[in-house]
């Protein structure tokens, strides 16, 4: 899952990228209202958490202008006033969902993982595929009670797969829902990827998780459990 | 300043004084035209009186000569040079002329005709001037012969002329001291007039100076109005500062409990994560302080200045908002209000009042919230209820508690509700918790429309 941070104070950045990244969560940061909505518009993102008092470009400009160009993911906004007014305006222009500054990580975390489970139709804030479930606030996957290991980019992968549990996904996709802005994209990585999903998410070749469209990508099979 | 703004006197003055010269100017021109017509006219009447009483005292003999009686009316007649002349002429030839004209030489040449008057004016070789009335008459002796006489009567009018300049003079001088009269009038009474507004503004500089709270009570009917709006502006500025001054103090109070016990702990404890606990916990604190006190300094509070804003609006804005952010509890909302409210208030203070109050609503209902606004003719009154477990009666007390300090509460519904009733406080306004027939909460406020 790819997130956007546009934030003008930059310890508060830095904390919230480490802190998101912390959580297996792709992120790019941005400083002002400008840059944030270049990044908004050039990549695809799952959530993006703007503050509202940006230089240059405002945060309600930003929503507007990414939400008039069709993007139209989540977007969570941050108030260091906690006027009223302010969030109000904000939701009116196309925000999802307020926090007001000082906020807890946990809240935050919670609100984006929520943000991005309604937007793809999920329920609950645990993902449940068949006998497989993904908890994203502790990054923790299970087959039949049984935790399963993974490296951070194939948590990244699977949670996003989950995430659109009987979708079609491009590997161009995938490769835009994973990795950080600037990083060297190889798609044929992502074949190793699913390789190794395959092998740990289903060792004895009995569930068949995830299936191969050629030339159209790949899509998780598995029947999502409300 | 480009140019220099006349003051109201100035402007009253200058207007006044141009029409005042304006009218005594043309009253000044009117009654001369008036005396001159007048005076001309009376001459002219005089001339020819003065020709009947000739006529009257005139023989005529057989061949047409003329004698006069010697007791003219007029002694002037008799005086010589005295101003007043008469001749009777027939053709170029005077057959009687009065005493007083003897040694002038005065040639009446006009011959209007039988019953016929001409008047004129005539130049003396020695430059006076004569006012000359010449009358025609035909006298028929017993043979039937007519005789064409032509009597002339002339006056000086040097006399006259001295009469209009005396007149004249006499007028201006009059006109002249009205003027002025009326002028010292005017500008007493702008003095008088205006002095109401010269005391305002020595008031206002006594306001500014600091001597006074507000303006006198005693002004006149036009200015009450003003004067009264700067008075309620200068109590609601004044009550606003109050209330910076009040949050600010009591910020700077509540702040030092929580810093009390975090330097506390850090000098006490030597367990890590129970130092990060009470961190955490404090920090919290703090922030919710600031936040309550942010919110109550910002507060506009009542005054009847501020411009209507619509309560319809507001809420409905509140709502799509809320729905979007509680999208995941489907909560079953209904709004009703028979027609938009109307209430004079601060946007920001209204909207911090029912957003508060509705997200309360959103947080701890179930599935349900019903909105009332009814409106009655000073109060409008709002109910916000829930369907959530509500509120328990005992506490219902402190949560509504006017500008209570939250130093040591602020869990949950203690914030919002905690800034909402200093909102309503700062109206004029009520609130109260009920039960809901929902089954949780029921908030009522009333606010004043005005």
């Amino acid at each position: 899952m790819r997130i956007l941070v546009i934030e003008d104070e930059i310890h508060l950045r830095d904390q919230l990228t480490q802190q998101l990244q912390k959580q297996n969560l792709t992120v790019d940061a941005a400083a002002d209202g400008e840059q944030g909505l270049y990044l908004g518009l050039e990549y695809s993102y799952d959530v993006a958490i703007i503050d509202l008092g940006l230089p240059k470009l405002s945060g309600i400009d930003v929503i507007q202008k990414l939400r008039s160009s069709g993007k139209d993911f989540p977007i969570l906004i941050l108030t260091a006033r906690g006027r009223w007014q302010d969030k109000v305006e904000g939701l009116e222009s196309g925000a999802d969902d307020y926090l007001a500054k000082p906020f807890h990580f946990e809240e935050l975390s919670a609100r984006i993982h929520a943000l991005a489970r309604r937007a793809s139709g999920w329920a609950n804030s645990i993902l449940r595929c068949g006998p497989i479930t993904l908890n994203p606030s502790s990054q923790q996957v299970t087959r039949d009670q049984t935790v399963l290991d993974f490296t951070a980019y194939e948590y990244r992968l699977l949670h996003y797969m989950m995430l659109h549990a009987g979708e079609i996904i491009s590997k161009t996709e995938l490769v835009d829902h994973i990795y950080e802005q600037g990083y060297d994209r190889d798609s044929n990585v992502i074949e190793v990827f699913i390789k190794r999903l395959r092998r740990k998410l289903d060792p004895d070749k009995s569930l068949n998780p995830i299936e191969t469209l050629r030339g159209r990508g790949y899509r998780l099979t598995l029947a999502r459990a409300h | 300043m480009p140019i220099k703004q006349f003051s109201l006197s100035n402007r009253l003055l200058i207007a006044v004084s141009f029409v005042l010269t304006a009218f005594l100017g043309l009253s000044a021109f009117s009654l001369n035209n008036a005396f001159q017509a007048s005076t001309d006219s009376a001459q002219h009447q005089r001339l020819k009186n003065h020709i009947y009483t000739m006529l009257a005292s005139a023989e005529f003999s057989e061949q047409g000569e003329v004698t006069m009686s010697d007791t003219l009316a007029e002694p002037n007649f008799t005086i010589p040079n005295s101003g007043l002349y008469a001749q009777i002429t027939t053709g170029q030839e005077i057959i009687w002329q009065s005493k007083s004209s003897l040694g002038l030489f005065i040639a009446l040449p006009n011959h209007p005709g039988p019953s016929n008057e001409h008047l004129s004016t005539i130049e003396l070789h020695t430059k006076d001037k004569l006012l000359n009335l010449a009358y025609g008459i035909v006298w028929e002796n017993e043979q039937g012969h007519h005789f064409n006489y032509t009597i002339n009567v002339s006056e000086d009018l040097n006399a006259i002329n001295l009469q209009k300049a005396k007149f004249q003079l006499n007028l201006w001088y009059w006109l002249g001291g009205t003027g002025l009269m009326l002028l010292i009038a005017q500008a007493l009474i702008l003095r008088w007039g205006l002095r109401p507004l010269h005391d305002v503004a020595a008031d206002l500089h006594a306001i500014e100076r600091g001597d006074r709270q507000r303006l006198l009570k005693n002004y006149p009917q036009e200015l009450n109005q003003l004067t009264q709006n700067i008075n309620t502006l200068l109590d609601h500025e004044e009550s606003r500062r109050k209330r910076y001054k009040n949050s600010l103090a009591d910020l700077a109070h509540s702040l030092k409990t929580p810093l009390a016990v975090f330097r506390g702990e850090l000098d006490n404890s030597s367990n890590i994560t129970e130092v990060k606990d009470i961190g955490h916990e404090q920090l919290d604190r703090i922030s919710s302080l600031v936040d309550y006190q942010l919110q109550r300094a910002a507060t506009e509070g009542h005054s009847s200045l501020q411009a209507r804003v619509s309560l319809g609006d507001i809420i409905n804005k509140i709502l799509i908002s809320l729905d979007k952010v509680y999208q995941s509890k489907s909560i079953r909302r209904q709004f009703e209000m028979e027609r938009d409210v109307f209430i004079h208030a601060d946007e920001g203070d209204m909207y911090e009042l029912l957003g508060n109050l509705l997200e309360n609503a959103y947080k701890y209902g179930n599935k349900r919230i019903n909105i009332l606004v009814i409106s009655r003719l000073d109060n409008v009154d709002i109910h916000i209820e829930d369907d959530g477990t509500g509120i328990p009666k005992h506490a219902h007390k402190d949560i509504i508690k006017r500008g209570k300090r939250i130093d040591t509460q602020v869990e949950g519904q203690g914030l919002g509700l905690a800034i909402v009733s200093d909102i309503v406080t700062a109206y004029l306004g009520e609130i109260k918790l009920e039960k809901s027939h929902l089954g949780g909460a029921s908030f009522i406020v009333t606010l004043p429309k005005q």
